[in-house]
């Protein structure tokens, strides 16, 4: 064979791999990354991610995985920072086995990442990310099974309007991207629905100390104060010394909040009363997701609310690459496009999971909960009417 | 108008809170530096440390959620133990981490703090986890008690606490300083430690009652906001650490007087600016402040002019 042939060859080879993905045979082995922060402030939601994701995984083994191969799991710790969440994503495209990916569970470490994984096509299933703007820039590979904030903005300001008859509104939020956008949105919902009397505040999340601010909601004297900060032991320290400072008025959280240790125990008693809202309904309450629920209770112990979405995405995730591995033969660009084939999937959420077109989760509701006691009460549910 | 009158004594007594904390913190960086002329970037570290003791003692003699002492006892306890053990830490990062390098060039020094910063992170990172510890102090001080109101202003228990151990710690390093004798051997070490070695002063030894009173300070300082702001957690000594330099630096490095000064002119700017703008421009105001500050008084407020040494 001549010289030139040769090269020419393998260029086209190159280009060809270059071009269509990889595909490979589905007996090499099957990856799945798990990108969160587990270290840092929000370490126990994102190992709660972690764990119940390992649940789903675990039961897929045990059925005898997919093509008789047993799933992997591997986690990757961004620490909350972007940086180091673009590291994870290079890692996991390295990974020629890797089919698909459960998070980044916050939003501004997955606009960090988007573009990573986008030029890979590796499926990302987010749980917790809700920032609209992810969906919305044109990636076929990113889904998510929350709820976007401009659904749970609206609805948490039709929460205090209808539920909480709130006239006069006062929000201090953490200044990152999901924060601020959650402030943003509910902000627009509020005038909307005419209440106009708000006051808001922004807080470096972390500080421990929210006393100065606090002290000016306390002048503003709300009916409302809503609390935009992403961790339950900041959520506590703000329910702690709003008390403290005397602040009557009702106190509700964003979704970080709902964590029974972190949030009503450590606010000891401040936290009576206090609403919050989440994505995610209250598990217990849902048969088909007995069976989860005791497994993790039983090894890793009390559920805040951010397993049971992951251990969806990854039953769906998982599902996805069964189809695309029906073949022997398995691409990432595949189980991309069974995840958005996805329809009417019924897992342990209580409601049919479908994507839409953007990937985003058709029909998302906004659950609100109130502290009584120990635990929390699922008071309404908003579906943005 | 009348809505910022309202919250002018809070914040007062807010920024006061935080001001004496950053103070504590400060006196180390600027004890150390008056006298090694070196950044010790680990003493953020040093503080989260006291912070971790007192939540351990504390937890130690709590029994179903109920202190088993007398609370006084027990307060007193954790800020003691902190005390302790973040001045036995200080003095083990000066005896490993510095003193073999003093009369290495200063950048040398700083990369050395800096590894020492990183290193006690991990260490608590690795043995304590990444939770935040939350201090249980519903216990600590009956409910009648803490918090009591004057006209519209809350004072809690914990926050008058704070402020008066911090006043009194400051008030205790002034008479060390200006009356003792090792306090004399401290100013004269600050002064020219060569000259001072000739005077028959066991320069090793003052350097490491420097780093022995400056890591307490800062061991209680993070015992106190711990039972003020009821958590901690391994990565509150880069924040603290940062506002306790940026009090140093205001007060004029390497002046205590300075540092106590910079630590609580820093709290109240913090806290007022929250109180007349956005809060979004909290750490704004306080930075924009320093720089101002650093170009009408290139030493800081309190600092000296030191004349190159020929």
């Amino acid at each position: 064979m001549k010289k030139s042939t040769i090269i020419l060859t393998s260029m086209l080879l190159v280009l060809l791999l270059a071009g269509f993905g990889y595909s490979a045979d589905v007996k090499k082995g099957i990856h799945v990354g798990n990108a969160g922060a587990f270290t840092g402030d929000a370490a126990a939601p994102c190992m709660e991610i972690y764990n119940s994701a390992q649940i789903a995984v675990d039961e897929w083994n045990a059925r005898g995985g997919i093509q008789g191969v047993k799933v992997k799991q591997i986690m990757g710790d961004d620490a909350m920072d972007p940086a180091q969440g673009v590291n994870v994503a290079h890692k996991f495209v390295a990974d020629k086995l890797m089919y698909g990916v459960i998070g980044p569970p916050m939003s501004h470490i997955a606009q960090a990442t988007m573009k990573i994984y986008g030029a890979a096509d590796l499926a990302c299933i987010t749980t917790a990310a809700s920032k609209p703007e992810l969906t919305e820039q044109g990636y076929r590979h990113f889904f998510r099974v929350n709820a976007r904030n401009d659904a749970h903005g609206w609805n948490c300001a039709l929460f205090m309007k209808k539920f909480l008859h709130a006239k006069r509104v006062a929000i201090v939020n953490e200044k990152t991207a999901y924060n601020v956008n959650m402030a943003k949105e509910t902000i627009a919902g509020l005038k909307k629905l005419g209440i106009t009397d708000i006051l808001q505040e922004t807080i470096v999340g972390g500080a421990k100390d929210y006393s100065a601010v606090l002290t000016k909601v306390k002048a503003f004297k709300p009916d409302v104060l809503f609390f935009v900060a992403t961790t339950a032991p900041d959520q506590a320290i703000g329910v702690r010394q709003a008390r403290e400072l005397g602040i009557k008025a009702v106190f509700f959280g964003t979704e970080g909040a709902r964590d029974k240790k972190d949030f009503i125990a450590a606010a000891e008693g401040a936290a009576e009363g206090a609403y919050v809202y989440h994505f995610a309904p209250d598990i217990y309450a849902i048969a088909e997701a007995a069976g989860y629920v005791k497994k993790y209770e039983s090894t890793y112990g009390v559920l805040s609310g951010f397993g049971p979405p992951a251990y969806e995405a990854m039953n769906i995730l998982l599902t996805a690459i069964d189809r695309a591995a029906a073949d022997g033969d398995i691409t990432r660009k595949e189980v991309v496009d069974q995840l958005h084939a996805i329809h009417n999937y019924k897992g342990i959420l209580g409601f049919p999971v479908s994507f839409d077109k953007k990937g985003d989760l058709e029909g998302g509701a906004t659950y609100f909960f109130k502290v009584v006691g120990n635990d929390f009460k699922q008071v309404a549910v908003m579906t943005g009417k | 108008m009348n809505i910022y009158l309202e919250q002018l004594p809070q914040q007062l007594i807010n920024g006061l809170t935080l001001g004496g904390v950053y103070a504590l913190i400060a006196i180390g960086y600027t004890m150390v530096y008056g006298i090694l002329g070196m950044l010790n970037f680990a003493h953020g570290e040093i503080y989260m440390i006291g912070g971790f003791t007192g939540w351990w003692v504390l937890h130690l003699l709590t029994r179903n959620n109920q202190v088993i002492m007398n609370s006084a006892l027990v307060i007193s306890l954790m800020i003691v133990l902190a005390m302790a053990v973040s001045g036995l830490v200080g003095i083990l990062t000066e005896r490993f981490a510095y003193r073999p390098l003093r009369n290495a060039p200063r950048i040398n020094l700083l990369l050395s703090a800096l590894g020492v910063s990183i290193f006690l992170q991990n260490l608590v990172l690795t043995y304590q986890g990444a939770k935040v510890r939350v201090f249980h102090i519903a216990s600590l001080i009956p409910q009648d008690l803490r918090v009591f109101h004057v006209g519209s202003t809350v004072f809690s228990f914990m926050r008058v606490m704070v402020i008066s151990v911090t006043f009194l710690l400051m008030a205790l390093l002034t008479v060390v300083i200006k009356k003792t004798k090792v306090g004399k051997a401290m100013r004269a070490t600050a002064q020219d430690i060569e000259a001072a070695t000739f005077m028959g002063i066991d320069v090793d030894r003052i350097v490491v009652v420097v780093f022995l009173i400056g890591s307490a300070l800062g061991g209680a300082a993070g015992t106190m906001v711990g039972l003020l702001f009821t958590q901690v957690d391994y990565y509150v000594g880069f924040q603290a650490g940062l506002k306790g330099f940026t009090a140093a630096v205001l007060g004029g490095i390497g002046s205590i007087y300075g540092a106590m000064l910079g630590g609580i002119l820093l709290g109240l700017a913090e806290s007022l600016a929250v109180t007349f703008l956005p809060s979004a421009y909290k750490d704004v105001v306080a930075f924009t402040i320093l720089i101002i500050i650093l170009i009408i008084r290139p030493q800081g407020l309190m600092g000296e002019k030191i004349p190159e040494k020929v």
